[in-house]
């Protein structure tokens, strides 16, 4: 598909039908899955695809369209589309598109070391990690799944404000995740690594990990109810994070779905808490020059030492509070309109590594996963109540794992009986964006089991 | 979508290395949605979805491949790239003769919501808006979701199998949010079904905004939940979600074939108590997760999971049923064209018991009763659910007490089946979007009001 051509085409009919502002944002993606199950190859999944989104000011609303079969009709589809969506909305809010000025820092996003590797040389290195899982441990009963994924992404976007950017990047993971039995007892654990080359990755140690993060939860009981000092490890407090970055999203707080509004300057965390986001991030899966409305990223410290800086804003959420858009106008894909998301968002690690906090706690249940994340927060109050799952710790030992508890409090409570960030910063890809976090000393939670 | 000459060809060129089957998926799908906030509608998209999923399986390896291209030239090479993956002996020349399988046309349309203008769209929009915003003053803001969907599948596979479907589906989703200044709380209702724009003539949709902002409104002045282990009363309707994540996910194959699940290996066995039936049914005329063919092709049909606690079956798709050495059961979904398709469930629910709910409440000295529950997920290899109480009360003495906030549910699938020791008559169903192997796609759960004997209950009040 010859794209420029498309654009020249769309936005001509477009102006000839009374349409003012037009964008288009194209984004394809080029796709490998691989699985090892026992050996064999289990899945196996290319994928070339991609999706073309418009919008266009009609009688100054501005209407949406998407389309994935980009064929002789995909103009007038466009066009009629955004045609009724600008029809039945309502016009109180102005939508702007990016006028410039298009200044972009020049990134490195497209890895050509990574764009070499072979599925044959994936496969390859899949059997080994799968079969260095079971060589672990007798106890390792499955290995499901094995699994390695690289993407490679082209986003396109170009409005009649003299917009015309692109940007390429790829990426590529690994994830294992392994059930351990003993008895009639069943432990998971999981781990997910981002992968530069493969030479990086070790799969011999990588087993190593994970198969000793399952045996380390058989045996596992619930605590006795009640408050308790709490380590939250790095993964776990990343999908905390992720769970609640909403509460940062400038449209969120005008609209009165984030309690952070009105507290801007204030102190909303203890000091030891510095959140990022950063776009520029070496690696980031979030990684961008520019956000889905074609604005130039850039990097906002959101608290800084329990003070907050700033919200996200994309281009309308803007316009409301007429500030300049951070860059953080966000599409999940070309579905769906803008709204507002982070990119690479993280806690800033502090000095001790885990096992030196481990080895300086008194008492704590160490938290090492969180479920029911979807569902048991609540990001307009902030409460939550999970399913939660870990470690005892006493006397700078941990004694036990710890299964079948909840863990209840609030988030905004939380950030200020944040005690100590551990220096472990680590990076999981989620929903809302590529969310990192070190392991955090919280005060107290609420922690229900038997 | 695709013509048959072209399948044919695609399906020719997927054996062509050697594989034993393979499939074709073509999905065209149009739909809208819709955001109201603040009585504002402020955005609203048009969408056109559309893309070939190709599959190959030899033996127990699968190769899937997907693209939105829709012309011969670049498809077959996507295809024969694919096939590449597939290491096996060429079988021959294929035969293949593609028969048309009749539709049971089980979930009839009147109003296709694709033909419907926006604005009527809009106005049912408002007037779930107004009912929520009417209920109280302390209601501060109500959003308002609305979304339909026309997809039509086409799959065909090199076993002769040819089908068309149509699914149009269509929902509506409240959110109420209840403030008092320092504090917030939300309620939501999201009613649903594999209906076009007439099921609004079906449904009163001021009823189901009153009960998101009733339920907004009622946490607003809930104390928070106790925890501990209590009994738990769960109401019919969304309640059936702790089936659904206690149980239904560890039958599905998906997790069965690999044992990867708590339950593989116990057909034949007593599971549940004899008062515990539990039913996975697609074929219930225009429910959420009713389709007339699953996405492999196959007829939707009724599966009895557990019959009077004994576990009967499990959900099972093609491949997995090559590991597990049984026949499918029709109720493989995948979310679109981007997802290989895998055993899941459609609408999944307890059948009724002979209890009656105000039995169940009456007997019941101190424990939990949760009216409406929020979304939860499971680890089937473990079988440790958890899932959210959206609204929830104490019951002391056989009355149902002071509403309470917060509240999580954990436990395990096999622990809580075990202990579920009353099931009323009132099944209803709710609807819900399930996430898994094989993507987001709308499912039913549902039940009568059941009690088990002791949950594990999360809240903030402690003990």
């Amino acid at each position: 598909m010859n794209l420029h051509a498309l654009k020249e085409a769309l936005f001509a009919r477009g102006a000839a039908l009374g349409f003012t502002d037009m964008e288009i944002f194209y984004q394809s993606t080029n796709r490998f899955s691989g699985n090892i199950f026992k050996g064999e190859i289990d899945r196996y999944t290319i994928a070339v695809d991609g999706g073309l989104a418009f919008r266009g000011r009609l009688n100054g609303k501005m209407g949406y369209a998407y389309t994935e079969l980009i064929d002789d009709s995909a103009i007038e589809m466009l066009l009629d589309g955004a045609q009724a969506s600008s029809n039945v909305i309502d016009s109180t809010e102005e939508v702007p598109l990016f006028a410039g000025p298009f200044t972009y820092e020049t990134l490195d996003l497209f890895s050509e070391t990574l764009d070499r590797i072979t599925p044959e040389e994936r496969i390859a290195l899949l059997k080994e990690i799968d079969a260095a899982c079971y060589a672990a441990d007798p106890r390792v009963a499955l290995v499901n799944p094995c699994q390695m994924e690289a993407v490679t992404t082209e986003r396109l976007i170009a409005n009649t404000r003299g917009l015309e950017r692109g940007e390429k990047l790829n990426r590529s993971m690994l994830l294992v995740r392994l059930v351990v039995r003993e008895g009639g007892d069943s432990k998971t654990a999981i781990r997910f690594l981002p992968v530069a080359d493969l030479g990086g990755v070790d799969p011999r140690a990588l087993a190593r990990e994970v198969v000793d993060e399952a045996l380390s939860y058989l045996g596992a009981e619930p605590l006795e109810s009640g408050a308790y000092p709490i380590l939250l490890r790095r993964d776990a407090a990343a999908s905390l994070l992720a769970a609640f970055a909403g509460i940062f999203s400038a449209e969120n707080v005008q609209k009165g779905r984030s309690l952070l509004k009105g507290k801007l300057g204030q102190v909303i965390a203890s000091e030891a808490v510095t959140l990022i986001d950063d776009p520029f991030l070496a690696g980031g899966f979030a990684s961008r020059s520019f956000d889905s409305e074609g604005v130039p990223s850039r990097r906002v410290s959101l608290i800084e030492g329990g003070r907050l800086n700033a919200f996200l804003y994309n281009l309308k959420a803007a316009a409301v509070d007429a500030v300049p858009s951070t860059g953080h106008g966000a599409k999940a894909s070309y579905k769906g309109a803008v709204g507002i998301a982070p990119s690479n968002l993280y806690l800033k690690p502090g000095a001790l590594s885990f096992e030196e906090m481990v080895a300086a706690t008194e008492e704590a249940v160490i938290i090492t996963s969180l479920q029911g994340l979807h569902s048991g927060a609540n990001a307009v109050s902030g409460d939550f109540s999970l399913a939660a799952s870990g470690y005892y710790v006493k006397g700078g030992k941990i004694v036990r794992p710890v299964n079948q508890i909840t863990v209840a409090g609030n988030f905004f409570t939380l950030l200020q009986e944040v005690e100590e960030a551990g220096a472990d910063l680590e990076f999981s890809p989620g929903l809302a964006g590529y969310l990192g976090a070190p392991t955090l000393r919280i005060k107290s939670l609420a922690v229900a089991g038997r | 979508m695709l013509n048959k000459v072209l399948i044919q060809d695609l399906i020719a060129a997927a054996l062509s290395t050697g594989g034993d089957f393979a499939e074709i998926f073509v999905e065209r799908k149009r739909n809208t949605s819709m955001n109201l906030t603040g009585g504002v509608l402020e955005e609203s998209v048009a969408g056109r979805d559309f893309g070939v999923g190709i599959r190959i399986f030899n033996g127990l390896n699968s190769v899937y491949a997907y693209t939105n291209e829709h012309d011969r030239e670049r498809l077959l090479p996507i295809v024969l790239q694919a096939a590449q993956a597939v290491k096996g002996s060429r079988q021959g020349d294929l035969t293949l003769d593609l028969m048309v399988a009749p539709s049971p046309g089980l979930h009839g349309i009147q109003v296709n919501p694709i033909d419907v203008d926006q604005a009527r769209k809009a106005a049912v929009m408002r007037e779930a808006y107004a009912a929520a915003r009417a209920y109280s003053d302390e209601i501060t803001q109500a959003m308002v979701r609305y979304l339909d969907e026309d997809q039509e599948v086409l799959i065909a596979n090199s076993e002769g199998t040819y089908v068309e479907d149509r699914r149009i589906r269509t929902r509506l989703a409240v959110t109420a949010v209840a403030s008092n200044g320092s504090q917030s709380q939300t309620g939501f209702y999201g009613p649903g079904a594999h209906m076009g724009f007439e099921f609004y003539d079906t449904i009163d949709v001021r009823h189901y905004a009153r009960e998101a902002a009733r339920t907004a409104v009622t946490m607003l002045h809930a104390d928070e939940c106790p925890s501990g282990r209590f009994p738990v009363i769960i109401d019919n309707e969304f309640g059936g979600v702790i089936f659904h994540e206690a149980c239904g996910h560890g039958l599905e194959a998906t997790s069965v074939a690999k044992k990867a699940s708590v339950f593989a290996d116990k057909i034949g066995q007593q599971i549940a108590p004899s008062i515990v039936t539990y039913i996975d049914d697609g074929t219930l005329p225009n429910l959420w997760g009713s389709q007339n063919f699953d996405d492999e092709g196959a007829l939707c049909r009724r599966n009895v999971l557990i019959e009077n606690g004994v576990l009967k079956g499990y959900l099972i798709d093609k491949l997995n049923g090559r590991r597990m050495e049984m026949a499918p059961t029709g109720s493989s979904r995948r979310q679109s064209y981007k997802f290989a398709p895998t055993s899941r469930m459609t609408n999944t629910y307890i059948a009724p018991g002979t209890s009656t709910p105000d039995e169940i409440i009456g007997s019941t000295e101190f424990g939990i009763y949760a009216k409406y529950m929020g979304g939860g997920s499971v680890n089937p290899a473990t079988g440790e659910y958890n899932f959210a109480i959206r609204e929830g009360y104490i019951v002391r003495n056989g009355k149902i007490a002071e509403p309470v906030r917060g509240a999580t549910l954990i436990g395990t699938g096999f622990d809580t089946l075990s202990k579920v020791d009353m099931v009323s008559s009132n099944l209803a169903h709710g609807q819900g979007m399930c996430g898994s192997a094989s993507g987001s796609i709308p499912v039913n759960v549902g039940q009568p009001m059941i009690r088990v004997s002791e949950i594990t209950v999360g809240g903030r009040k402690g003990k």
